[in-house]
């Protein structure tokens, strides 16, 4: 690219030569109108506001489709372009509504601020306006397509960004029209950018219809801690209640998008089922209580056990100063039973593995192989990284246990069961090691290798930037350690990068604080230890835990003395808990969340806590004082922070051996839908309508399904059974939104 | 939803195009799928085009309802496609339309009650210079009046 020299208005700017007039203009900070540019999106050059005058051209162009050529002279305001884009803004006004008055776009609409500044007061257009029917999207989105001005920007948002296209400009002339071929409901994960992208009223928040004026609200700045990206966000707030949150730019972590779970999921905080007041046990009658009470009940229950059979519980969600304080709390009584790996089928034996690329990077890559993940849904925003470089020629290839619906092409598709998933992986590493004449381990000597294994393996060394990505379907595993070394194996013999997406949320600040047993108990040992005190943090067993009726069975014993910290209440919890103490949950308290590239990001609380609960790392902060536990003195939560990063976890290099573990000959593969990924999504109303909040399915190939005598429409662990071929032997697949059962 | 004698006819068009291009044969199969379901296209066989062009089938349905060739509501045995645009408007085209409408009791849009006819107003078919004029079938009727669309219609079967 070469650098050129054009003037704007007078003034000389820089670019690259072929780059557009209005990019140039907009990193100037020069103004020029605009609906249908996105700088995120393809030029369409559709809606003409951008008319510029450039010199020599007897037609004004527009600013966002004519490339920048050195010496260029372009006037934004002078007597032609105005009348060219008074002109247009007349046109687009011909059958817009303006019913500004009632429309939830209003104070923030981009067609209102330019007509505001381009627009006449007068309208030579008499004529009747046109009105178009509504064919409704679904739970998330709003239509009033009446106002549409014909962008297409939410049209090419789905076919270039969430690439799944939906959205569509149909019928011509007078009768085109904005709309999907179905009203069956938008069905992508980051359906609501559209809301976001779109500069009219059309596109509206539908949870957010006619709450409140936009100008009403305040803007805070906060971090979405649903997944591993940490998406930068702003709450958007109205007399102490969330009311929107909407994408806050940032390049480097979300760009301008964020997911769906992201943006709707506040609509959980105002949840009738929230835990709002602390109440205690008396004679199996809950009482509500002071916080003085409810704090001194729990510290006397607390102390009146040995520290051996004190237990911690940790949701994956928490936030670095609430996991930093518990495991303090933890360790400074004395013991070392802690984790967060409720959801994983053998906690002693997880998934260590180092991710080595950034999010950037992952759009440079030329190959990815996702294992064990349906990473669209996991992990939107990663798979959005990596759907932009296949969109640059990267090719994908999955070892996955059920075909899943991406979006982009599959190269190399390899369907594997859980038992079979070590096998699959020895085979790749063993025809990678041998296409590039390495010697091969003793483990590998008997392993088979076949042709797809080998398809995998030459497209893997074929790559010059590849990644391995593991995913959070090998906690259904249990010798997930093994394939975890096997991942790290063929990265290192085809120079790969890895990605480690087997945990989710605030994992990683878990990672930081090793809210993890050193020598203790596992999530998984505790509920077999009769231990005598646990201390839940924002778990709800029945979602949470692999085997949620031992669990419940364990925590509701006699002798078990169970305080939880929750932010919500259920049916489980009020059954075991003998104290409860209400937690803020998201957006409700200041906290740090720690991303996928190790970035730790800070955030402030956008709203007071619902109705008594108090911000976690508070009621830790004086649990810990009650206890007489040294080392709390902390004011804030900024100096609980300091205190947590300045750690250095001690990362445990154990060896691992790769010896098949013995596993049932039929596997079960539990995987939730990322509305039911953690307890504030799960209160989220609208997500749960959506079809991605509605999947409940319990896939098994026919085969298998005999074997298990299942038939269509029986239910296996309480999901409805759907039987085809898209799914390995040997395994059940149940992807669902419903609690665990046995 | 598609037979396979459409599907080959469909292959054929396919064929003209470089491999991995396969939607640019959109116009053509919605032509063909059309033409086997008696003159119009529904949902389903917009749908069954766009499965198996392995096209978003919104952009299928972007392109039926994009141009006037497509049907979305049943047809008559004969369409008469009738020019409004401005050569055949300024000879009087509203004129005759109206009594196309009254001569067959069908009015635009609609199908007649034995099935045969079925009228619709279309964009310019290049024909100026024989204007007044429609289309039925792959025929072109041109410098209409009254008497030769009285001829025509009573020619129909």
């Amino acid at each position: 690219m070469v650098d050129i020299e054009i003037e704007i208005d007078g003034s000389v700017v820089h670019g690259h030569s072929g780059e557009s007039i209005i990019s140039i203009a907009d990193r100037e900070g020069i103004d020029i109108p605009r609906f249908c540019y996105h700088k995120k999106l393809s030029v369409a050059a559709n809606c003409r506001m951008c008319l510029v005058d450039v010199e020599g051209n007897p037609k004004p162009q527009p600013a966002c489709s004519t490339p920048a050529s050195a010496g260029m002279r372009v006037h934004t305001n002078n007597e032609k372009a105005k009348a060219s884009q008074k002109a247009v803004m007349e046109f687009l006004l011909i059958n817009h509504p303006l019913d500004c008055p009632i429309c939830d776009q209003g104070g923030e609409c981009e067609l209102q601020d330019v007509a505001m500044e381009y627009g006449s007061d007068v309208s030579k257009f008499n004529e009747g306006k046109r009105i178009v029917a509504d064919k409704g999207i679904g739970a998330l989105i709003q239509t009033d397509m009446t106002r549409c001005i014909h962008c297409t920007r939410c049209v090419r948002f789905g076919a270039e960004v969430a690439g799944i296209v939906e959205m569509g400009a149909t019928g011509r002339g007078e009768e085109l029209k904005i709309e999907p071929f179905l009203s069956e409901g938008i069905q992508s994960e980051l359906s609501g950018n559209m809301i976001d992208v779109c500069p009219v009223g059309a596109l509206t928040s539908k949870p957010f219809r006619y709450e409140v004026r936009s100008w009403q609200m305040n803007s805070v700045e906060s971090v979405a801690r649903h997944d591993l990206v940490g998406s930068n966000i702003f709450t958007q707030t109205h007399k102490g209640k969330v009311k929107r949150v909407v994408a806050r730019d940032n390049e480097s972590v979300n760009e301008t998008w964020i997911s769906d779970r992201d943006r709707f999921s506040y609509e959980g905080l105002t949840n009738e089922n929230r835990a709002l007041t602390p109440k205690i046990k008396v004679k199996g009658e809950w009482q509500e209580v002071s916080w003085e009470a409810a704090l001194e009940a729990a510290t006397s229950g607390i102390k009146k056990n040995s520290a051996e059979a004190f237990g911690a519980l940790a949701s994956k969600n928490a936030t670095l100063e609430e996991l930093y304080l518990l495991q303090k709390l933890t360790r400074g009584l004395g013991s070392e039973n802690l984790d967060t790996r409720l959801d994983v089928a053998n906690p002693s034996s997880t998934s260590a593995l180092e991710t080595t690329i950034s999010l950037a990077e992952l759009e440079a890559i030329d190959h990815a192989l996702i294992v064990n993940s349906y990473l669209r849904l996991e992990q939107p925003m990663i798979n959005h990284r990596i759907r932009k470089a296949t969109l640059n020629g990267a090719k994908v290839s999955t070892v996955n246990s059920l075909t899943f619906d991406f979006n982009y092409r599959v190269a190399n598709s390899v369907l594997s069961a859980p038992q079979n998933t070590l096998a699959t992986l020895s085979g790749v590493l063993k025809a990678l090691l041998e296409a590039n004449s390495l010697a091969l381990p003793d483990y590998l000597k008997d392993t088979k290798v076949d042709q797809a294994q080998i398809d995998i393996a030459s497209t893997l060394s074929a790559a010059e930037n590849a990644v391995v990505v593991l995913g959070e379907q090998v906690n259904s595993n249990p010798c997930a350690d093994q394939v975890a070394k096997l991942v790290t194996q063929i990265a290192k013999a085809s120079n790969s990068k890895t990605l480690n997406a087997s945990a989710t949320g605030n994992t990683l600040a878990a990672e930081k604080v090793s809210f993890k047993p050193n020598g203790g108990l596992n999530a998984a040992q505790m509920f077999t230890a009769n231990l005598n005190t646990f201390v839940l943090l924002d778990v709800y067993p029945t979602y949470d835990c692999v085997d949620s009726t031992a669990a419940i069975e364990d925590l509701s014993r006699d002798d078990a003395f169970v305080v939880a910290i929750n932010s919500f209440e259920d049916e489980s919890v009020l059954g075991f808990a003998d104290v409860i103490l209400p937690l803020a949950s998201f957006y409700e308290t200041s906290g740090t969340h720690i991303n996928i590239e190790n970035v730790a990001q800070s955030y402030g609380a956008s709203v007071k806590a619902a109705g008594d609960s108090k911000p976690g790392w508070k009621v830790l902060k004086v649990l810990a004082d009650l206890l007489e536990l040294p080392g709390f003195d902390y004011t804030d939560s900024p100096q609980v922070a300091d205190d947590a990063l300045s750690l250095s976890p001690n990362v445990a290099t154990s060896e691992v051996d790769i010896i098949a573990m013995e596993v049932p000959n039929i596997a079960t593969v539990w995987q939730y839908t990322p509305y039911a990924s953690d307890v504030l999504t799960r209160h989220a109303q609208s997500l749960q309508q959506t079809q991605i909040g509605q999947i409940s399915e319990a896939v098994v190939s026919a085969a298998t399904a005999k074997i298990l005598e299942l038939s269509q429409g029986d239910c296996y662990k309480g999901v409805p059974v759907n039987i085809n071929e898209t799914v390995a032997e040997g395994c059940v697949f149940v992807h669902t939104n419903q609690a665990r059962q046995r | 939803m598609i037979s396979d004698k459409a599907k080959q006819q469909i292959d054929t068009w396919v064929a003209k195009y470089p491999a991995g291009c396969q939607s640019s044969a959109v116009m053509e199969a919605l032509k063909i799928v059309q033409a086997e379901n008696d003159g119009s296209l529904t949902s389903e066989s917009i749908q069954a085009v766009a499965d198996y062009l392995e096209m978003p089938v919104i952009s299928a349905y972007e392109v039926a309802t994009f141009y006037e060739n497509y049907n979305h509501k049943p047809v008559g045995k004969h369409v008469i496609r009738f020019c409004h645009n401005i050569s055949c408007m300024l000879n009087g085209a509203d004129d005759l339309i109206s009594y196309l409408e009254t001569k067959t009791g069908v009015k635009i849009g609609e199908v007649s009650e034995d099935g045969l006819v079925s009228v619709k107003k279309v964009e310019c078919l290049g024909a100026c210079v024989g204007a007044p004029m429609f289309q039925i079938g792959d025929r072109y009727y041109e410098n209409l009046t009254q008497q030769k669309i009285d001829e025509i219609l009573d020619g129909l079967k």
